[in-house]
């Protein structure tokens, strides 16, 4: 049974999610890191890094490998990385031309936008789109969406 | 249950007429299929139905081959299955079904080509050779092109689903060439006859393509792959003359007006 705490913004309220991961079976071994590259921020990455070119990049929002147990297997394993906060982060315009630098400098093959369910952050597909929108290339945009609990909600190819 | 899953589905409708009949109201077409050799488990992942109408229409199935018997349903596990009224497509795949837009136009205005066929002024052949030219260029050339040369590598071209889709565009093309024959002879009643079988194949075709072959394709793709495609649909596009594919929406279009083609018909 989750507790809900004040209302308000969805993005900020509060809820308790504790029961279930108390109930989550014990899980034995390592699992490896599938991160391939640093920095991995937004603002400090630079689209001319190697690992970008021609890659298929999965621009996440920050809460999302919080949120998705298997995030390195299923989604970061194979793919080049950005991160950002549609909601926090300042200087979005910034996003919008290292997307189109991206697109038409690096020449991504894909970009996969992760985002959380919650309304705000369904501000980093517009980023995504509006980068794509500015390059000159054109290339597959999926976004997926994610619940608080680490379920996809949907995924699907936007663009 | 597991015997049948494993067996040709032109074996299994062949001994049970009646499997054939309850797959039609599903809108899976596999009695007029010429090939017929897809595994009926094959079937059930091709079209991805909904999982409760999949349960459903496999109770029936085993009604009809084990009548009056309690048969356990197995559950046929899958990666991405499809929700009730889901249709999407990646780019790439997005672009086929884009495609197939205006060749339906075309397809649509046949009976009425077929109506006013005159073979023996050259006006009336005028219609029928630029007709045969739209089929060449853009159904055959520009979009069949895309599917046979790009898209299909991707997959194991042995696969039934991909026999089938081949075998419509080799009839396809020698409907092109019988209808040739009969513009060089003058030969109405041929031209007709070929022009009208063009019509029924390229309307099943394309049906089969947007509903089953596309997104079973897309389940199937990785998103590195459908990147690829993507950019080698717009490299396949940018080699093609512009020119060309202009005349062949002019003259769609041009057919569309004279013949009064309603936009229901090419849904």
């Amino acid at each position: 049974m989750m507790k809900h705490g004040m209302e308000g913004c969805p993005g900020s309220r509060m809820q308790d999610f504790s029961k279930k991961s108390a109930d989550a079976k014990e899980e034995t071994g390592k699992r490896g890191s599938q991160l391939g590259q640093w920095p991995i921020q937004l603002h400090l990455v630079s689209p001319m890094a190697p690992y970008y070119q021609k890659s298929d990049v999965l621009l996440s929002a920050d809460c999302v490998a919080y949120s998705v147990g298997d995030f390195h297997k299923d989604y970061l394993k194979g793919k080049s990385i950005a991160i950002a906060c549609p909601k926090l982060d300042e200087g979005q315009d910034i996003y919008v031309e290292k997307i189109k630098s991206l697109i038409d400098d690096a020449q991504i093959n894909t970009l996969t936008v992760m985002t959380m369910q919650v309304p705000c952050c369904a501000g980093l597909v517009a980023v995504a789109q509006k980068g794509l929108q500015s390059a000159k290339r054109k290339i597959p945009i999926k976004s997926i969406v994610v619940s608080l609990q680490g379920d996809i909600i949907s995924e699907e190819w936007v663009q | 249950m597991e015997e049948y899953l494993n067996t040709p589905i032109k074996e299994i409708i062949t001994k049970f007429p009646k499997v054939g009949e309850i797959l039609e109201e599903y809108n899976i077409g596999c009695v007029p299929c010429k090939v017929g050799s897809c595994l009926l488990k094959d079937i059930m992942e091709i079209h991805n139905l909904p999982e409760n109408e999949e349960r459903e229409l496999l109770r029936r199935i085993a009604q009809v081959i084990y009548p009056g018997k309690k048969i356990e349903i197995p559950r046929i596990e899958r990666k991405n299955r499809r929700k009730a009224g889901d249709l999407t497509y990646s780019p790439p795949m997005k672009k086929l079904v884009d495609e197939h837009v205006l060749i339906k136009k075309l397809v649509a205005a046949i009976p009425k080509i077929i109506k006013n066929l005159d073979p023996e002024s050259e006006k009336g052949r005028e219609v029928i050779r630029k007709s045969v030219d739209f089929i060449r260029f853009y159904a055959d050339k520009y979009h069949h092109a895309k599917e046979e040369e790009i898209l299909f590598k991707y997959f194991d071209e042995n696969l039934d689903i991909l026999k089938v889709i081949h075998e419509d565009h080799e009839s396809a093309r020698a409907h092109v060439r019988a209808i040739l024959e009969g513009l060089d002879k003058k030969d109405k009643g041929k031209i007709a006859e070929h022009l009208m079988a063009y019509h029924e194949l390229l309307t099943e075709h394309i049906k089969k393509e947007d509903e089953i072959l596309y997104p079973w394709m897309d389940r199937n793709l990785s998103t590195a792959q459908v990147g690829e495609l993507f950019s080698k649909f717009n490299e396949a596009d940018g080699a093609t003359d512009k020119e060309v594919i202009g005349n062949c929406k002019k003259f769609v279009e041009e057919l569309e007006k004279k013949y009064k083609i309603k936009k229901e018909a090419v849904k």
